[in-house]
């Protein structure tokens, strides 16, 4: 295994193989503001880093100059709970944000893998997110205010602390996915959900990508409004499938009947499960599972095509497969271990050829065998709007120096 | 206020060029056919553009903004001119690209819950095209039978029922963008999560300052199979606000609640001819919406709290159609204004929720201090107020006094932790306190994205950014305009 970001959780000092020359954990934004203006003195580079846990999206670092740790930026800057808004700093993991929401019935709706390890900033520059995007949508949805400390030092701020707001460019939803490419995430601000009162989640063994789509078209036609529908399986073979209604106890137990009238009407039958954490505990296993992890994308509509043409030949071709799939929203996720470079790089290849015809895409998360990861670009195809992003980054880092190459197209 | 241009001898020349791309039906440089376009909704505001045209294709529209470009002249986009910030009000000189030819829906796909279409399709246009088969696009501005989805891009656009379901930046997720060098671009997917940066959330809520969207792809919802809708009405405000509060922290996330005070509900029903009560302090219109059963449960209990808060009444329509004329009372509201005032001046400044009940005390004593009324009907769900100062512009002073009244609520509105817009856009008329709001770095880092876009700033130019703002290395030769030189506009 290659000397990688893992590394760096563990006390170590490469960023994917490229070395940092120094470490540091400011106290406080000032001392990570101050930190930037020093590193912008000095051309120096630098990457940012929270818990770690999708360090292997993207291109390694060409340059590492300075790691900023945001371990240290845990405090919660002010939560509001009438008006269901908090503002954290970037490095509070996600469990303990929920943790300092719960005693007030409330939550950020979002149910990322490793809530334990992963910090709000480092989800914003991964644009993560989980099974309940189905409901509530992703980071970009959530996040009404940032603030950012510049390539040169400068901290500045966009968005606000109110729901609604279209005063000036909206910088919060520029920083999600931008990867440290753009700027420190200093702090930022979230709208907030009440936590349900009751949850219900269902499964339904034995789908194929046909039963995937024919359940997303009848929840769909039903109206039904599930907070998460995920399958998941693992090998080749098929799927179970996952639905999970949350709200008040009526609502809930209303729709879970009509879920298993629909799985009925389609000749299988859904099963109650009693369990506080289903699917996302499902979901973070098979996400988290494996030396490779790719993550694809198509139209909703293309998802029996998706798992015909990529899903099932990568499962075939790498070990230990699982397989995710949220069929409403034509988002898939594919881990499992190398046992072989050349087929399991035709096999990605293939795949990513199938998706991006359907107007999808296939990102790497994470490939740990260098072999392997040499053969397979971690974005494919760039989109045609791509001189645009460039220009964006050269306007935020007219140097370069912010997580130097790792962004899309090795900005 | 008025300002007029000096003609650049080449007008002919402009209008001549123009008209061979779009036609003569298509352009127009009389002087007295462009008084129609001086202005938006921002009335108070009148420049004459230069020339306007109505381009009907995104390479019409590509070769009017290299005409433009060629002539050193700005250019503003225009959707159906209905904002109330003054984004598109013509600048001096301009070339104004007016997008309502272009109003085709292009593409309906159920399976994929999107729309493919022209910027000038009318908001409700969406939906009516969609609703014989239980879908509906969910962004719902109170002009939406006239205003149009290229100005809703524009503007990000919002509306009563964004409390749950988001603005238009939650629903736009591809855009066709002629760029200011006429070149035309495709930002974001049709299907889902593009890679790189989200250029979609650039785009939407730009104001017109990053180039003209020609073609979008929008996200539309299934129909909730039910809505429940009721209206209350409260001795004052303090207990509709703490109604809202109270709703708020028991789990319900309604779909809308807006609130309107005595003087609202007295226009709304002197215009309307609804049976609402006059001698209340406050009513709410509250919608909650989803799968019967939840909405069953929501529904009763918002009820109950809302009585426990002291409801003087509470009111449910019989039948869509008692529904639908108790929304329509409430999105008629500004128009309403003029059953009681002869002018108002509205403003859209955002507060925390929890802080409405003390905020609107503040703006009625501002409002009071300065001899003037004011009538507030507004998204309460989000603290998304509309504060409509009433005053009569041939009392002299008045209109004076009126614009101090709305400035000082953008500050109150600021103190709170607020903001200054959260649905109108800032475009001329809330630039100045853009200041008050964010730093110097913070809005030189917005016009970083601004200029990514527009180097040369041909678009939309002084709007938005309280003081002239330069892009640093324009890359090519930029020649200033006659206008420019001569002070009688800049660009900023």
């Amino acid at each position: 295994m290659t000397a990688d970001l893992r590394d760096v959780r563990a006390g170590g000092s490469a960023v994917r193989g490229t070395p940092a020359k120094s470490i540091l954990a400011p106290a406080d934004i000032a001392e990570a503001s101050a930190v930037l203006t020093e590193a912008a003195a000095r051309g120096e580079a630098v990457a940012f880093v929270g818990g770690g846990t999708e360090l292997g999206f993207g291109y390694p670092p060409t340059r590492v100059d300075r790691l900023v740790k945001t371990e240290r930026l845990t405090r919660v800057v002010e939560y509001a709970p009438a008006d269901l808004v908090v503002e954290v700093e970037g490095g509070l993991t996600l469990a303990a944000l929920q943790k300092h929401l719960a005693p007030h019935g409330q939550r950020l709706a979002l149910d990322t893998p490793h809530p334990e390890i992963a910090t709000l900033g480092g989800l914003i520059a991964t644009g993560a997110f989980g099974p309940r995007r189905v409901r509530y949508g992703t980071l970009r949805d959530l996040i009404v205010g940032v603030s950012l400390v510049r390539a040169d030092g400068a901290r500045v701020r966009g968005g606000g602390k109110v729901v609604k707001n279209v005063a000036g460019f909206d910088l919060p939803k520029l920083a999600v996915g931008s990867l440290g490419s753009l700027g420190l995430i200093a702090t930022a601000t979230f709208r907030l959900h009440p936590l349900p009162e009751a949850a219900q989640a269902l499964r339904v063994a034995g789908c194929d990508g046909a039963a995937l789509a024919a359940f997303s078209r009848e929840l769909i036609a039903r109206k039904l409004e599930p907070a998460a529908f995920l399958a998941h399986r693992t090998a080749a073979a098929a799927y179970d499938a996952y639905v999970l209604f949350e709200g008040f106890a009526a609502g809930v137990e209303d729709q879970a009947a009509r879920f298993e009238a629909l799985a009925a009407a389609l000749a299988s039958s859904a099963e109650r499960v009693a369990s506080a954490t289903l699917p996302s505990n499902v979901d973070e296993e098979a996400r988290t599972h494996g030396d490779v992890r790719l993550r694809l994308a198509v139209a909703p509509a293309d998802i029996a095509l998706m798992e015909r043409d990529a899903l099932g030949p990568l499962a075939r071709a790498l070990a230990e497969t699982r397989t995710i799939v949220y069929p409403t929203l034509g988002i898939a996720f594919v881990s499992g271990y190398c046992n072989g470079t050349e087929a399991i790089a035709s096999a990605v290849a293939e795949a990513r050829r199938s998706v991006e015809a359907r107007a999808g895409n296939l990102v790497v998360l994470d490939i740990r065998d260098p072999a392997l990861a040499k053969r397979v670009d971690p974005f494919g195809t760039l989109p045609s709007s791509f001189f645009l992003m460039r220009r964006l980054k050269e306007r935020f880092d007219p140097s370069g120096r912010l997580n130097p190459g790792r962004f899309l197209g090795g900005l | 206020m008025m300002q007029s241009a000096t003609l650049p001898a080449n007008v002919s020349e402009i209008a001549a060029e123009l008209t061979a791309i779009v036609g003569v039906k298509n352009r127009i440089v009389d002087p007295a056919e462009l008084r129609t376009y001086e202005c938006d909704g921002l009335a108070g505001v009148r420049v004459r553009p230069l020339a306007v045209v109505l381009p009907e294709t995104t390479h019409q529209v590509a070769a009017c903004v290299r005409i433009a470009r060629r002539h050193g002249m700005p250019i503003v986009p225009r959707g159906a001119g209905t904002g109330l910030s003054g984004g598109a009000l013509p600048v001096a000189g301009c070339l104004l690209v007016v997008l309502s030819r272009m109003n085709r829906i292009l593409a309906v796909d159920l399976e994929n819950r999107r729309i493919r279409l022209q910027p000038g399709v009318i908001n409700l246009d969406v939906t009516r095209a969609i609703a014989p088969q239980g879908y509906y696009y969910a962004p719902d501005p109170s002009s939406q039978s006239v205003c149009s989805i290229g100005g809703n891009i524009a503007e990000n656009s919002g509306g009563a029922h964004c409390l749950k379901y988001g603005f238009t930046v939650n629903h736009v997720v591809a855009a066709t963008v002629v760029l200011a060098d006429g070149d035309i671009v495709e930002i974001g997917s049709a299907a889902v999560d593009p890679l790189g940066y989200d250029l979609i959330a650039a785009v939407v809520g730009s104001e017109g300052m990053v180039g003209i969207v020609t073609e979008a792809v929008v996200r539309i919802l299934r129909v909730p199979e039910t809505t429940r809708t009721f209206f209350a009405t409260f001795p004052s405000t303090d207990e509709a606000g703490a109604c809202v509060s109270a709703i708020v922290a028991a789990g319900i996330v309604p779909a809308a609640v807006e609130m309107m005070d005595t003087l609202a509900i007295e226009a709304i029903v002197k215009a309307t001819g609804v049976d609402w009560p006059l001698d209340v302090g406050a009513a709410l219109l509250l919608d909650v919406d989803g799968t019967l059963a939840e909405v069953e449960h929501t529904a009763g209990a918002a009820v109950s709290i809302a009585r426990q808060a002291g409801a003087i009444e509470v009111r449910m329509p019989k039948n869509d159609a008692e529904r639908a004329l108790m929304w329509k009372g409430r999105k008629s509201a500004f128009a309403a204004m003029g059953r009681i005032s002869p002018n108002y001046y509205v403003q859209d400044g955002v507060i925390p929720r929890s802080e409405i009940s003390t905020v609107l005390r503040e703006i009625a004593a501002v409002t009071a201090r300065e001899g003037l009324r004011v009538a507030n009907v507004f998204h309460a769900g989000d603290g998304n107020l509309h504060p409509l100062v009433l005053y009569d512009a041939r009392v002299p002073g008045e209109e004076h006094r009126a614009e101090t009244v709305a400035g000082e609520i953008l500050r109150i509105c600021i103190r709170y932790g607020g903001s200054i817009t959260g649905e109108h856009g800032v475009g001329v008329d809330k630039a100045v306190y853009m200041g008050e709001l964010f730093g110097d770095a913070d809005l030189e880092t917005m016009n970083f994205v601004r200029c990514t876009f527009d180097p040369q700033r041909i678009f939309n130019p002084n709007k938005v950014f309280p003081t002239p703002r330069l892009c640093g290395d324009v890359p090519g030769s930029y020649a200033p305009h006659a206008v420019e030189t001569s002070g009688a506009a800049g660009r900023g």
